[in-house]
C-alpha cells in the first residue's frame, strides 16, 4: 500500500537541504565570526596603490603604526553606507585607516573615492581578489585592526558605525596604540 | 504596572493558542470546536490588548521597558513612538502574533459556514499551533515587556532616524499582513492533505485567503520600496538586498500559487501543484523570518540578534514546513487524477506560469542564500549582488510576460493555434513597432535591450486590453488590473533603468548646476530646529528652457540624540520624472556636495504595483458573478 514515489519525497529532501545550509549558517554567524588570523601576522601581500600604480604597498606598510584595513568595493552598496562614518574616521589624527579595493574596476573605484571622499591614507587595490581570500575576506565591507608588530587583532565583518566604534573598535585601538613596539 | 499587565497579557494570549491548538482535534464534539473558535477570539482580544499596552508605554515614555528604551526617545514625535512600536524586533514580532490572530478570526468570520467540520477543525487547529510556536517565540526570546530597573537616570535610545518617516507606520503591518496571511492557504492545505480530498469547493473556499495577502504583500513590497527612495539618498528603487529578496521570494511563489489554485478551482487538475505551492508560499514566508531575525545575513533590515532566536526559529521552521513536506509526500498520491486536455491550452500556459515563476523564486533564493551555502561547503567566498540577479531575472522575466500576453486568449482544454495566431498577430506587430519607436518618440536615445523591454510590456498591455475588449464579462477585471500593472511597472522599470542620469558636483550658494536639460540653482540655505533634529535645508530652483519648473527642498539632519547626519533627499515629480537632489558635506571653502538624479518613469514602477493591490481588492466587488462552468 503504502509505496511513496520518490518525486513526492523531492520537496521535502530539498527542504532539508536548505535547513541544513541555514542550520550551519547560524553556526558561522557572519558578525560573531571568530577568525584564525586573530593574533596572528598579518599574511604577506603586494599590491600596487590605487592612485599611484607604480608603487607598492606591503605589510611591511603596518609596522609601526596602528592601522584599520578597511576591505571595499564600489560594487557594495553597504560600502557606501559606512563611507561617512569613514570619512569622520580619518579626521582622527594617529589612526591609519587603509583600504584594500577588492575585486574591483580601477577607475570606478578612483571615480568613486573622488566622489563620495577619500578616507584612505593608502588604497591597495587587489583586482583578482587573492590577497582578499588570504585574508579571508567574508564579503564587503570588512574591517581589520592590525596592531604596531603587524599582527592582525581584530575583524570586523559587516559596516562600521557609531555604536560599533564606541562599543568594540575604539576600545581595542586604546589598547593598542598603548602598547610598544 | 502597565508592563506587567501586558505581560500577563502575552501568557493568557498563549494559553488559548494552546487550547485553539487541540480542543478542535476531538472533531466528532462540536463543543470542543466551538472552544476552539473561542479561544481563537479570546487571544486576539488579548493580543490586541498587549499591543495596546506597548504603544501606552512608548507615549508615556516608560524607560524602564528595555524594548522602548532601546526604540524611543521623550523628544520623538507623537506618531513615531506609535510606530516604533513595531520599529524594533520584539515589537514587530508581537504585531507579527497579532496579526496571525487576526487572519484567524478573519477566516472563522468569513469561512466557518462554507467548510464542512473536518476541513474547518483541522485549519483551526494549525493555525492554534502555529500561533502557539510564535507568541512562545515572542515570550520567551523576545519579550518586549521585559524591564530593569538601574539607578542612573533614563533616557531613551531614540529611533533610528532611517525609520522615521511615514513609511514606517505602513510598510511593516502591510507586508506583515501579506507575509502572514499566506498561513491560511497553508492551513488549507494541511486540512485537505489529512482530508484525503481536494474539491472545487475547496479551491473556491481557499482562493480569496490567497488574493487578500497576496495583494498585502504586493502593497508591503512597493511601499517599502517607495521608502527605501525616499530615505536612503542615493535614488534607488530595489537593491537585492537579502530582506529584499525574502519578502519578493513568497510573492513569486504565491503568483504562481494563485494561478495553480484558479486552475484547479475551475478545471479540478493541478491539485498537488496547488498544495505544494500553498505549503511553499508559507515556508517562505516562515523562511524570511528567519533569515531577517536570525542575523544570518547582514542587511539593512537586520535585527539585533541572539542566536537563541535563530535557533528556535529554525527548529519551528524545520518541524512545521518539514511536517507538511513529509504529509504531501505519504498523501499526495490520493490526489492523482488524470486529466484531460490537450498541449495547447490554458491549462497548460497557467502551469508553465507556474513552473517559471517558481524557477525566478528560486534562482533569487539561490543568489541570497548563496553566500551561506558556499560557506557551508568551505568553498570560495563570495558575495552575490545586484548583477547576478539583473542577468539571471531579465530572460524569466520576458518568457513570463510573453506568455501573460497569451494565456487569457487561450481557451480552456484546447485550442488552435493557428486562431490564436490571426488573433493576435496585430497586437505582436503593433507592440513591436512601439517599442522601437517609443524611445524615438519619447527622444531618447535607441538601446536594444530598452526596445526589447518596452515591446514585451506593450504586448501584455496590447493583448490585455485587446482581450478586455473582446471578452463581454466584467469576470476578469481583476485579472486585467493585476496584468496591466505588471506592465506598467516593466514599462517603468525599463526606462528608468535605461534613461536614468545622475551626476556628483560642488556648488556655492547661487550657482547652479544642470542634468537632462534641467537647470537646478541653489537658491538659499536656512535652518531650523525641529522636537529631535536640528536641520539645514537648501531650496533649489529648477529651470528648464529657462522656464521656471519648480522648486526643491533638500535637507540634510542631526539627530539629536544620535548626532547622526542623515540627509533627507529633495524629490521633485511629475508622472513622467523625478528629479532627486541629496544634500552632501560641505567643504571647508562654503561649498557643498551635491548629488543630482534624475530618474523618468521611476513612479510608474510604484503605480503598478498599487496596481496589484487594486487587482486584488477588485476580486472581492460582489458584482461579479462567478463564471459558470
Amino acid at each position: 500500500m503504502n509505496i511513496i514515489k520518490i518525486k513526492f519525497v523531492v520537496p521535502l529532501l530539498v527542504f532539508f537541504l536548505v535547513v541544513g545550509f541555514l542550520w550551519h549558517g547560524l553556526k558561522v554567524n557572519p558578525n560573531h565570526i571568530p577568525s584564525p588570523l586573530i593574533n596572528q601576522p598579518a599574511p604577506a601581500f603586494t599590491l600596487p596603490q590605487l592612485f599611484s600604480p607604480n608603487e607598492i604597498t606591503s605589510r611591511d606598510d603596518f609596522i609601526g603604526h596602528v592601522t584599520l584595513l578597511n576591505v571595499w568595493a564600489t560594487w557594495c552598496n553597504t560600502c557606501l553606507e559606512e563611507h561617512d562614518f569613514l570619512l569622520k574616521l580619518s579626521n582622527i589624527e594617529s589612526l591609519r585607516i587603509v583600504g584594500l579595493n577588492y575585486k574591483d574596476d580601477t577607475s570606478l573605484a578612483k571615480q568613486w573615492l573622488q566622489e563620495n571622499g577619500d578616507p584612505y591614507h593608502i588604497v591597495a587595490v587587489d583586482s583578482s581578489g587573492n590577497t582578499g581570500i588570504d585574508w579571508g575576506v567574508y564579503g564587503t565591507p570588512e574591517t581589520f585592526i592590525i596592531d604596531k608588530k603587524g599582527m592582525i587583532r581584530y575583524k570586523h565583518i559587516g559596516p562600521i558605525n557609531a555604536t560599533i566604534w564606541k562599543k568594540t573598535l575604539h576600545p581595542i585601538i586604546i589598547q593598542l596604540r598603548n602598547e610598544t613596539l | 504596572m502597565l508592563p506587567e499587565l501586558g505581560n500577563f497579557a502575552i501568557i493568557l494570549a498563549l494559553s488559548f493558542a494552546m487550547l485553539q491548538s487541540f480542543s478542535p482535534l476531538f472533531k466528532q464534539n462540536i463543543r470542543f470546536v466551538q472552544i476552539g473558535t473561542t479561544s481563537a477570539v479570546a487571544q486576539l482580544i488579548f493580543l490586541s490588548l498587549a499591543m495596546f499596552i506597548l504603544i501606552c508605554n512608548f507615549i508615556n515614555n516608560d524607560f524602564t521597558v528595555l524594548y522602548v528604551r532601546e526604540h524611543s526617545h521623550h523628544l520623538l514625535p507623537f506618531f513615531y513612538k506609535i510606530g516604533a512600536a513595531w520599529g524594533g524586533h520584539e515589537g514587530s514580532l508581537l504585531l507579527w502574533c497579532l496579526i496571525l490572530s487576526a487572519w484567524t478570526i478573519a477566516f472563522v468570520f468569513f469561512s466557518r459556514k462554507n467548510l464542512p467540520r473536518n476541513i474547518y477543525s483541522t485549519m483551526i487547529a494549525v493555525l492554534g499551533a502555529l500561533s502557539t510556536g510564535f507568541i512562545a517565540f515572542l515570550f520567551l526570546t523576545s519579550n518586549p515587556f521585559k524591564q530593569d530597573f538601574p539607578d542612573s537616570p533614563m533616557v531613551g535610545n531614540d529611533l533610528t532616524p532611517l525609520l522615521q518617516d511615514p513609511g514606517l507606520i505602513f510598510h511593516p503591518p502591510a507586508l506583515y499582513m501579506g507575509y502572514i496571511g499566506f498561513v491560511i492557504p497553508f492551513a488549507f492545505a494541511i486540512a485537505a492533505l489529512l482530508d484525503g480530498k481536494l474539491d472545487n469547493q475547496w479551491a473556491r473556499a481557499c482562493k480569496p485567503w490567497v488574493i487578500l495577502p497576496w495583494a498585502y504583500l504586493s502593497c508591503g513590497i512597493v511601499l517599502g520600496s517607495w521608502w527605501a527612495y525616499r530615505e536612503l539618498g542615493w535614488g534607488g528603487w530595489w537593491f537585492w538586498d537579502p530582506v529584499e529578496n525574502a519578502s519578493l521570494l513568497p510573492w513569486l511563489s504565491a503568483t504562481a500559487l494563485l494561478h495553480s489554485l484558479i486552475v484547479s478551482e475551475k478545471r479540478n487538475v493541478f491539485k498537488g501543484w496547488t498544495i505544494l505551492l500553498a505549503i511553499i508560499t508559507f515556508g517562505l514566508s516562515l523562511m524570511g523570518t528567519f533569515l531577517v531575525r536570525s542575523g544570518i545575513l547582514i542587511s539593512v533590515h537586520t535585527f539585533a540578534n541572539d542566536p537563541a532566536r535563530g535557533i528556535f526559529l529554525l527548529s519551528f521552521l524545520a518541524f512545521i514546513i518539514g511536517g507538511a513536506f513529509f504529509l504531501y509526500a505519504v498523501k499526495i498520491k490520493d490526489f492523482y487524477q488524470a486529466s484531460q486536455f490537450n498541449l495547447v491550452s490554458r491549462e497548460t500556459a497557467l502551469l508553465i506560469n507556474s513552473v517559471i515563476l517558481l524557477t525566478a523564486m528560486a534562482s533569487i533564493a539561490l543568489g541570497t542564500l548563496y553566500p551561506i551555502i558556499l560557506d557551508s561547503l568551505n568553498l570560495e567566498k563570495i558575495s552575490v549582488g545586484e548583477p547576478y540577479f539583473n542577468i539571471i531575472i531579465t530572460p524569466i522575466i520576458l518568457i513570463l510576460l510573453l506568455i501573460m500576453g497569451v494565456a487569457p486568449h487561450i481557451h480552456w482544454k484546447q485550442q488552435s493555434i493557428l486562431l490564436l495566431w490571426k488573433k493576435l498577430r496585430i497586437s505582436l506587430l503593433l507592440s513591436i513597432v512601439l517599442g522601437v519607436t517609443l524611445p524615438w518618440a519619447l527622444g531618447f536615445k535607441i538601446h536594444l535591450l530598452t526596445c526589447v523591454g518596452l515591446a514585451f510590456g506593450l504586448w501584455v498591455i496590447i493583448s490585455t486590453l485587446q482581450y478586455c475588449f473582446t471578452s463581454k464579462s466584467s469576470n476578469h477585471i481583476p485579472m486585467i488590473t493585476a496584468h496591466l500593472g505588471i506592465a506598467v511597472l516593466v514599462l517603468g522599470i525599463t526606462i528608468n533603468k535605461s534613461y536614468s542620469e545622475e551626476r556628483q558636483v560642488k556648488l556655492f550658494l547661487n550657482e547652479k548646476t544642470s542634468l537632462a536639460g534641467y537647470d537646478f540653482t541653489f537658491k538659499k540655505l536656512d535652518e531650523t530646529i525641529k522636537s529631535n533634529y536640528q536641520s539645514q535645508i537648501a531650496t533649489f530652483l529648477i529651470h528648464k528652457n529657462e522656464k521656471k519648473a519648480g522648486t526643491l527642498k533638500a535637507e540634510q539632519r542631526i539627530y539629536l540624540s544620535h548626532d547622526q547626519l542623515f540627509s533627507k533627499p529633495g524629490i521633485h515629480y511629475n508622472v513622467f520624472r523625478d528629479l532627486y537632489l541629496t544634500l552632501g558635506a560641505q567643504h571647508s571653502d562654503g561649498s557643498w556636495s551635491i548629488r543630482v538624479y534624475y530618474k523618468p518613469f521611476v513612479r510608474w514602477i510604484w503605480f503598478g504595483g498599487f496596481m496589484l493591490l487594486l487587482g486584488g481588492f477588485f476580486t472581492f466587488i460582489p458584482i461579479r458573478k462567478r463564471e459558470l462552468l
